[in-house]
């Protein structure tokens, strides 16, 4: 198998988020990936699916969410997928850092900041977010 | 997630190792509501052993900062640096958070 590339399912279970942490920190080892990139990669995936297995389903059933690792010459893309309502994170609003009891929103603040490319498409009922950050 | 706890007198230090994450909060959030109810209101979350943080992990931390102050406590962080500092800064955490340099500080700043 070609280990630049990695893919998993979860089903739309917080719990589950464990085990796509378990498979950065792998990939990361593989390619010989820096703690900083272990980071970016773990924090943003954990705010993406979290955001998604809490906010995105309507109905108490079963979802597969789709997760994939891509190593690129200079740089590695973290890509979820989710059959979901449609939401796109890059239309969120700033956070405001100066608010008083601010403790929400700060999931897609952290993407945004700790990736360099962040893009959003829905096609088919699927919303897809890539998430790239350059290996330096 | 695993956490380690420590008493130094009245001041009770929690070192969680590990990530803390959407998968690991709600644990690491229960362990510190149980020492408050307990009665330990004086507490030190030194993080020098965890990988990362993420917003789920820090939602626990300031409940548990207003939950100490709640009950008269105080609440102190330390160990913070590197990728975990940098988390830090990008959410401000900074400026809700009291951060101490060393564990020693942090415990001299709860007492």
């Amino acid at each position: 198998m070609d280990d630049r590339c990695v893919e998993t399912r979860i089903r739309n279970q917080i719990a589950e988020v464990e085990s796509v942490a378990e498979t950065v920190s792998q990939f990361c080892a593989t390619h010989n990936l820096s703690n900083q990139l272990l980071v970016a990669l773990g924090v943003s995936l954990d705010e993406a699916l979290s955001n998604i297995i809490r906010y995105a389903y309507g109905d108490s059933r079963d979802h597969s969410i789709l997760v994939r690792l891509d190593y690129e010459p200079g740089s590695v893309a973290a890509i979820v997928e989710d059959d979901g309502r449609a939401f796109n994170p890059l239309s969120a609003p700033p956070l405001d850092l100066a608010a008083p009891d601010r403790d929400r929103g700060f999931g897609i603040h952290f993407i945004k900041t700790l990736m360099d490319d962040v893009r959003y498409v829905r096609t088919d009922g699927i919303n897809r977010l890539e998430m790239r950050k350059r290996i330096v | 997630m695993d956490v380690v706890e420590q008493l130094a007198g009245s001041v009770t230090i929690i070192e969680p190792r590990g990530r803390i994450d959407s998968a690991t909060a709600k644990e690491f959030g229960d362990c510190l509501s149980k020492l408050l109810n307990a009665g330990r209101h004086q507490l030190v979350i030194d993080l020098h052993s965890i990988t990362y943080i993420s917003s789920a992990g820090f939602r626990q931390l300031l409940i548990a900062k207003r939950s100490t102050q709640d009950k008269n406590g105080k609440l102190a962080v330390c160990g913070v640096s590197g990728e975990v500092k940098r988390l830090f800064d990008i959410g401000a955490f900074g400026e809700l958070l009291p951060i101490h340099p060393t564990r020693e500080a942090g415990i001299a700043s709860v007492q």
